[in-house]
């Protein structure tokens, strides 16, 4: 592998920190679920050991749930893939049912904030984003599984909000 | 928390997106605009007991034992405040940075700088009642940023906080007062507001005596709001 900047750039984010962190589950109540997807670049290039970081609520809306923790992180394989797996998460007053990601990386000099969603509707979040693209930010249903993909610049770029 | 009672980060305070002579930048920060959204419970919230997804990890990255990490040790205190400057208990705090010859402990770095076997790169800590997080380290070297024309990162060590809510998660690097490479660096020089750069910079306490003869460093870390510190 040729020597590239970004190999000695931060962060190099120790690998152990991300590891084990992105099944949610544990006891809690509620439909399981897989989030996956696909992170890359302007140049469509899939990048390696990205960061991403989720928080939700439970099956019933709840951020301070007795038996589910919403928080989990996970870093991208070699083929620029990341998994989750919780339970999905419930609506709470006039929000669809979101999970909100955090995304953490080389060549990003602060993070990006983005939002997941189920389905289409009405939402003040997903009502901020201009029309024509926010169904970047709806989750694609393959069975149990979710194909959540991130594109940081570029063609369909994903929408992010200002923190 | 009300929307209206939360300050945002201020733009000025913030490093810029893409930054000249860093070019990953150019093909990962967005070219559209961040999109501002209203707050609601899942971004005025956060998790609070992290420790039980996340395990503690040494608290200590200068040697195992008797057996001491090369370089200058140096002792931390990296104090978490909020936007008020309340400092904030519990938060967790994750630190990783190179070793004294400029050498990290992962497998992506190819810098041809000799590995310490008694440094250890990574600690994840929990700030006590006074938002305080004490480590003992050694300092990290410098290290030359391959595929670039004399850039030089300056040492620095990298910190990634926890706040209460959601909208408090920060990553940012610690930087060391008076190295020149300070002002030479385009990752520190992303931020074009002095005052929030130096917020990214520690203070050498010059009289105090860390434990086992450590030099010792201050170093506030504000996690958001108008005077936070800028993430890196």
């Amino acid at each position: 592998m040729i020597p590239t900047g970004e190999m000695t750039l931060g962060p190099f984010f120790p690998r152990e920190f991300a590891q084990g962190s992105n099944d949610l589950v544990g006891q809690a109540k509620g439909e399981v679920i897989e989030i996956t997807g696909r992170v890359t670049q302007a140049d469509g290039r899939a990048l390696d050991n990205v960061v991403l970081e989720i928080w939700q609520a439970d099956g019933k809306g709840r951020f301070d749930s007795p038996d589910f923790f919403g928080w989990g992180r996970a870093a991208t394989d070699a083929d620029g893939f990341y998994r989750f797996r919780t339970i999905k998460p419930g609506a709470y007053e006039g929000r669809l049912p979101h999970i909100n990601f955090c995304i953490l990386y080389s060549g990003l000099m602060r993070q990006l904030q983005t939002t997941m969603f189920f389905e289409a509707g009405r939402d003040p979040v997903l009502d901020a984003v201009p029309a024509s693209r926010r169904n970047l930010l709806v989750a694609r249903r393959e069975g149990t599984v979710y194909r959540f993909d991130v594109r940081l610049r570029g063609d369909d770029e994903t929408p992010f909000f200002d923190d | 928390m009300k929307e209206s009672q939360l300050a945002r980060r201020d733009p000025a305070t913030q490093s810029e997106g893409v930054v000249a002579g860093y070019v990953q930048t150019s093909q990962r920060w967005p070219a559209q605009p961040l999109v501002r959204r209203p707050l609601t419970r899942s971004e005025l919230t956060g998790p609070q007991q992290l420790l039980k997804r996340l395990t503690p990890v040494r608290g200590d990255l200068a040697g195992y034992g008797d057996k001491r990490a090369l370089g200058q040790l140096i002792h931390i205190r990296a104090r978490v405040v909020d936007e008020d400057g309340a400092p904030v208990p519990g938060a967790v705090v994750e630190i990783w940075h190179c070793n004294a010859a400029g050498k990290y402990i992962h497998p992506n770095d190819s810098n041809d700088a000799p590995e310490d076997p008694n440094f250890y790169g990574a600690a994840r800590m929990v700030a006590g009642d006074s938002g305080l997080v004490e480590l003992r380290t050694i300092k990290p070297g410098a290290y030359p940023v391959p595929d670039t024309d004399g850039w030089w990162r300056p040492p620095h060590v990298h910190f990634s906080v926890w706040g209460r809510i959601w909208l408090s998660r920060l990553v940012t690097q610690m930087f060391f007062p008076g190295d020149p490479l300070n002002d030479a660096d385009p990752i520190l020089q992303a931020i074009r507001d002095a005052d929030a750069r130096n917020r990214c910079i520690a203070r050498l306490a010059p009289t105090a005596k860390g434990p086992q003869n450590a030099l010792v460093y201050d170093y506030q870390i504000v996690v958001r709001g108008k005077g936070a510190t800028p993430a890196l």
